[in-house]
């Protein structure tokens, strides 16, 4: 993974990140964040342990 | 590990179409699921849903179905099958979100007038479920000639249907719950 633990906005606590999904369609989010290698961005999920709230953000590859 | 959250489990009514059966299907899975300890049901009727149709995909989605689906652990999707298809709004309900749904079980409920129960519409549904980041479970629930299931009031006529939506359901709960615990606490390598 290499990136920091995302934080629960609802309890503090470290989540999880439990998943990565490669979404094509977010091009036009930034071309910064397209893995040039997979021609997409690679959206991080996180899951927090406390109470189940999920997160998601782009993975920064370079 | 045994949660201390109850799982929420709803049912989304796949079809829109007036004097749908499939609506006594869902009422019936929704009563089903309730039964179970630990287990919160509600059923989502996609014909409440306002999503507009001069769109499509995440940037019409709905505050309140993105939260239900975001604070799911399962989903069950009672699909009438039209066409050997499923209902061109299902596909525009479920569309409208993606992050919500990844890493979580679920079941899919067949309906159909005829013989072979929504067999069809199950097998066009599993990649779709697949690519929005669903876990399907073995089990499906198959309404065949629904309308000898029940009566025009929703009564059900053929109990053996009890037994089938149990096995279906203890199925999901158990995967609903597995990935649960790998959702929030097994990390990707």
């Amino acid at each position: 993974m290499g990136s920091s633990m995302m934080i629960c906005p609802r309890c503090g606590v470290e989540m999880n990140q439990h998943a990565e999904k490669l979404l094509y369609e977010a091009e036009a989010a930034g071309a910064a964040q397209v893995d040039p290698y997979l021609g997409g961005i690679v959206e991080q999920m996180h899951r927090c342990p406390g109470c189940g709230a999920g997160a998601s953000r782009p993975e920064i590859t370079h | 590990m045994e949660a201390t959250r109850p799982l929420f489990i709803p049912v989304i009514l796949g079809t829109t179409r007036q004097g749908r059966m499939s609506l006594h299907a869902s009422r019936l899975v929704t009563q089903e699921l309730s039964k179970h300890p630990g287990v919160e049901s509600e059923l989502i009727d996609i014909a409440t849903l306002p999503l507009p149709t001069n769109n499509a995909g995440e940037a019409i989605k709905d505050a309140g179905f993105s939260a239900k689906m975001d604070r799911a652990d399962a989903l069950v999707l009672v699909a009438p099958e039209y066409n050997h298809g499923y209902s061109g709004l299902l596909k525009h309900v479920l569309d409208s979100c993606l992050m919500e749904y990844i890493h979580k079980a679920v079941g899919i409920v067949g309906v159909s007038a005829g013989p072979f129960g929504g067999a069809r519409v199950i097998e066009n549904l599993l990649p779709v479920m697949r690519e929005l980041g669903l876990v399907t479970i073995f089990w499906d629930v198959n309404f065949s000639s629904v309308r000898n299931v029940f009566d025009a009031n929703g009564a059900l006529l053929d109990q053996s249907y009890i037994r089938r939506i149990d096995k279906f359901l203890k199925e999901l709960i158990w995967m609903g719950k597995t990935l649960r615990y790998g959702r929030e606490q097994v990390a990707l390598q």
